[in-house]
């Protein structure tokens, strides 16, 4: 199977010389194509440290990161800025969407802004929008629809420009337990029918749970590799918590 | 640690948040201190003769400065409030009291505004200075040199602003207790409704902006409207419909546009169009009132700048229209006259392009055929001879040769104006002699004299003959006409002309006239260049602020932009579109506005204006280029520097 992430003894060190914090030390990580990895871990741990250099955000103090053949260190400014649109899709938090748009033109935003022509974008956020079940909301704008909804336009526009990675930053943290369940229902079935890869950063082991893979980072290191491999989500669900249990300091949020 | 340390070190710490604010104050200064100090100048004085006209000008134009000063430095002021409501609402949170907070606030304004009245006073001296150089020269005066820093001026400058300072710290102190501690914590208002746009209104901006051109652009005359309504209510009408239009204009017709421009997804759905168009969309209804605000300010400063410029522009060409010889005066004493022509021949600095004397009649001539109700019945006429005006009009380089027969007569009438002066062509009109009745007819006229307006008011010209015939019974006046060169700088040789000759002699002198008309005019235009430069530059200050302002709102838009993929190159293009549009339409609907009002007066007064207007027009645009380059580029920086 293709691999889509490649990293190598990546490192993230903040603040000058004396004062230097190293964020991330020595991380090695490879995703698969059709992978849904969970990266999970204590507060200031790193996590989202990582999404950011994942998504060129924020760029490594050195290391190798490979996405999809390509190497992401190297790359200039605007060259990060084409791959980022062509080749990541982005759940935040907060949703990010714009309030000035319609949740139509925020999903299509990214294809309008790589300029796929009016008809093939029209049939691709029809299509996502059932994926989602957010048809009968997309003329409406952000503020008039509940958070669960929001967080599914965002997911939509993540994945309307069918990205080679796709990468949400506690994509529940703001939803309440019926939203999140519907969502992360909805993000696994991507994964396994569409075969998307998704790395997901949550501090929430309900969420984990649906992952197949879930990467546990402690005190900017790798820390341990859990894998579904067959077992249900509910025993899944307790392995990982018995593994924060054991990184300490991590939430236990229960269903 | 005192409230007023607190205040002194929040300055220190802020003092980018607080540049704006105090540079716009320093400016407020600079101009209203200089502006003072030039109405109290001595120099200026002394030369002016003490004229009221000047100095009533001064009074009132300082009213109209310190009436705008106080509303620029009180908007300003409440945009740099708005930027701390934080930081207030942080205090109040720690649990200082509100009259602390209260108190601190006002101690910080207080201290910006004493600071910025020393350097404003400061700057302005030494700007004051190059002013009245300036406005000396404008005036066609010669620079004395010794300019002094008026005392009197300080002391109004220092009332006036300490007033407004005083004002505006107050203002900052009863920003507490207007807001509500959870109001003071709330982010922007989230989800502001997308503006509505009805066909009809739009369709109504037109309608009005359309009426109003209309009725302004009417024949004074013998139009109905003006006549209806009178010249008092109908100037009225036409500023409110004009107005009003604006308004729509800004707050629904371009919210219609832009919403139908939407509707074509090719343009709209390509790139990063589809962020412009609905921020735009967005801030359209929040923006109309400020820039109908800044169109009508921007259309009043171009209407009052041009006429004081095209005034300027026009004074030589008017002065010349009416003084078409140097000097002109009726031979009154043989011995005056040869005593003018040796003054002349001796002159070191003038040559003598021609000397005419020319015989001409004076005479009352019954114009009742003119059929006009402005000029009466009984005009008196300087009649001129077909050979001598012939011979005149050579000189004075018009190309023109007239061969009058019998009792055809051509009437030169300077003053010409359509619709109001007679129809003379054809007219009949009669001059009394002591015996009989002369009639005559006018064939023709012409829209300049060969004589100075002064000397010679209304002049005709007819045939030889008849020239020959009256002369014999009525004596002839002699006219003397001199041509010189530089007769625009000849103050000395009209001074010593004046001296000689009679008052009876109605002496009229191009240069005379020509330094009058500088002397009002640059006056004129040094008021309106000023004010103009002030409103411009408040104008400018305006939407830059409220940019500014809105683009602390876009940073988390543009941050997500960013995340998604969107290129810096791209966000800068962006903004750059959506702040041209702001810019451009208050600038745009300002000009159309000023070119109707001035086209309007051009009509009403028979000028020219294009050439001083346009270069009026090109001076506003530039400078507000500029003020448009300086937004892009601020707004741009606040938007990225994110990280």
């Amino acid at each position: 199977m293709k691999t889509i992430l490649q990293a190598k003894n990546v490192e993230k060190v903040f603040g000058a010389k004396g004062n230097a914090f190293t964020a991330l030390k020595n991380i090695t990580l490879e995703i698969k194509e059709g992978e849904f990895v969970g990266v999970m871990g204590p507060s200031g741990a790193g996590k989202s440290t990582l999404l950011n250099i994942f998504s060129t955000i924020d760029a490594a103090s050195s290391g190798e990161i490979n996405i999809d053949g390509k190497n992401i260190v190297t790359m200039k400014e605007e060259q990060l800025s084409d791959f980022r649109r062509d080749k990541l899709g982005f759940i935040f938090q907060d949703y990010n969407l714009l309030d000035t748009l319609t949740v139509r033109e925020n999903i299509l935003l990214p294809l309008a802004l790589s300029n796929v022509p009016v008809k093939e974008i029209e049939t691709r956020v029809e299509k996502i929008a059932d994926t989602f079940g957010i048809r009968e909301i997309l003329d409406k704008y952000p503020y008039h629809i509940s958070g669960g909804q929001k967080q599914r336009a965002a997911a939509s526009r993540a994945i309307v420009t069918n990205p080679s990675l796709i990468l949400a930053d506690e994509p529940t943290g703001a939803l309440d337990s019926k939203s999140a369940t519907s969502l992360l229902e909805s993000l696994s079935a991507l994964n396994e029918n569409n075969k998307s890869t998704i790395m997901m950063v949550t501090h929430d082991a309900f969420a984990a749970s649906f992952c197949k893979r879930i990467v546990f980072i402690k005190d900017g290191q790798l820390y341990k590799e859990l894998h579904k491999e067959g077992q249900t989500r509910k025993v899944f669900f307790q392995e990982v918590l018995d593994v924060l249990a054991s990184l300490g300091g991590g939430h236990n949020d229960t269903i | 640690m005192t409230l007023f340390s607190i205040a002194k070190k929040n300055m220190k710490m802020n003092f980018r948040h607080y540049f704006l604010y105090f540079a716009s104050m320093i400016f407020s200064i600079v101009i209203y201190f200089t502006f003072v100090s030039l109405k109290y100048d001595q120099t200026i004085q002394a030369t002016s003769d003490g004229s009221t006209k000047i100095s009533s000008a001064f009074s009132g134009a300082a009213v109209v400065l310190i009436i705008f000063v106080a509303i620029f430095i009180w908007y300003s002021n409440s945009f740099f409030t708005r930027k701390r409501k934080k930081e207030v609402g942080l205090y109040s949170l720690l649990g200082v009291r509100k009259k602390q907070i209260g108190q601190m606030l006002f101690y910080e304004n207080l201290i910006m505004g004493l600071l910025a009245l020393i350097i404003g006073i400061a700057i302005g001296s030494v700007l004051s200075k190059l002013f009245v150089a300036l406005l000396m020269k404008l005036m066609g005066y010669e620079v004395v040199g010794n300019f002094s820093i008026s005392i009197a001026a300080i002391i109004n400058t220092v009332i006036v602003f300490s007033l407004i300072t005083l004002i505006a710290s107050f203002q900052g102190y009863r920003l507490i207790y207007r807001f509500k501690l959870i109001e003071l914590f709330q982010a922007e208002k989230e989800g502001e409704k997308e503006s509505s746009a009805s066909f009809l209104i739009a369709l109504l901006s037109i309608i009005l902006i359309g009426s109003g051109y209309w009725i302004a652009l009417q024949n004074l005359m013998d139009s109905k409207v003006w006549r209806t309504l009178g010249l008092m209510v109908t100037p009225m009408v036409i500023l409110v419909t004009v107005v009003l239009g604006t308004y729509f204009l800004f707050s629904t017709l371009t919210v219609y546009l832009l919403k139908l421009s939407r509707k074509n997804k090719k343009s709209y759905w390509k790139g990063i169009n589809i962020i412009g168009t609905s921020q735009l969309l967005y801030r359209m209804k929040g923006n109309a009132r400020t820039l109908t605000v800044i169109a009508v300010l921007s259309a009043t400063t171009l209407t009052a700048v041009c006429t004081a410029y095209s005034m300027y522009y026009n004074n030589r060409t008017n002065a010349e229209k009416f003084n078409p010889n140097s000097f002109m005066f009726i031979d009154t004493n043989n011995h005056v006259s040869q005593k003018v022509q040796s003054i002349v021949n001796k002159s070191k600095n003038h040559q003598v392009i021609y000397h005419e004397t020319i015989p001409t009649l004076e005479m009352k001539a019954d114009i009742t055929g003119f059929k006009n109700e402005f000029y009466g019945n009984e005009l008196m006429y300087t009649v001129i001879s077909n050979h001598d005006f012939n011979k005149l009009a050579k000189e004075q380089k018009h190309n023109e040769n007239l061969t009058l027969k019998g009792n055809e007569a051509v009437v030169l009438d300077a003053t010409y104006m359509d619709s109001i002066s007679p129809a003379y062509v054809g007219s009949a009109i009669s001059f009394k002699t002591n015996k009989k009745v002369q009639h005559i007819t006018v064939t023709d006229f012409k829209k300049y004299s060969v004589f100075n307006l002064y000397t010679a008011q209304n002049s005709i010209v007819i045939s030889d003959e008849l020239f020959a015939r009256l002369q014999s019974e009525i004596k002839p006046l002699n006219i003397e006409a001199y041509k010189i060169t530089d007769d625009d700088d000849a103050k000395q040789l009209s001074k010593d002309i004046q001296a000689i000759v009679p008052e009876k002699a109605n002496l009229s002198s191009f240069y005379a006239n020509y330094a009058t008309g500088l002397e009002s005019s640059g006056l004129m235009i040094f008021m309106g260049g000023f004010l103009g430069l002030v409103f411009l530059a408040a104008t400018g200050s305006i939407i830059y602020f409220k940019q500014l302002t809105e683009a602390g709102a876009d940073k988390d838009r543009y941050e997500i932009l960013h995340k998604i993929g969107v290129k810096k190159k791209e966000i800068r293009k962006s903004i750059a579109k959506q702040i041209l549009f702001i810019f451009v339409l208050p600038l745009l609907a300002g000009i159309t506005h000023c070119a109707v009002a001035l086209t309007a007066l051009s009509n009403l007064m028979q000028t020219n204006l294009v050439v001083p207007v346009v270069i009026c027009m090109g001076i506003y645009t530039i400078a507000y280029i500029v003020y448009y380059f300086l937004t892009v580029h601020s707004y741009y920086k606040i938007v990225i520097k994110t990280k």
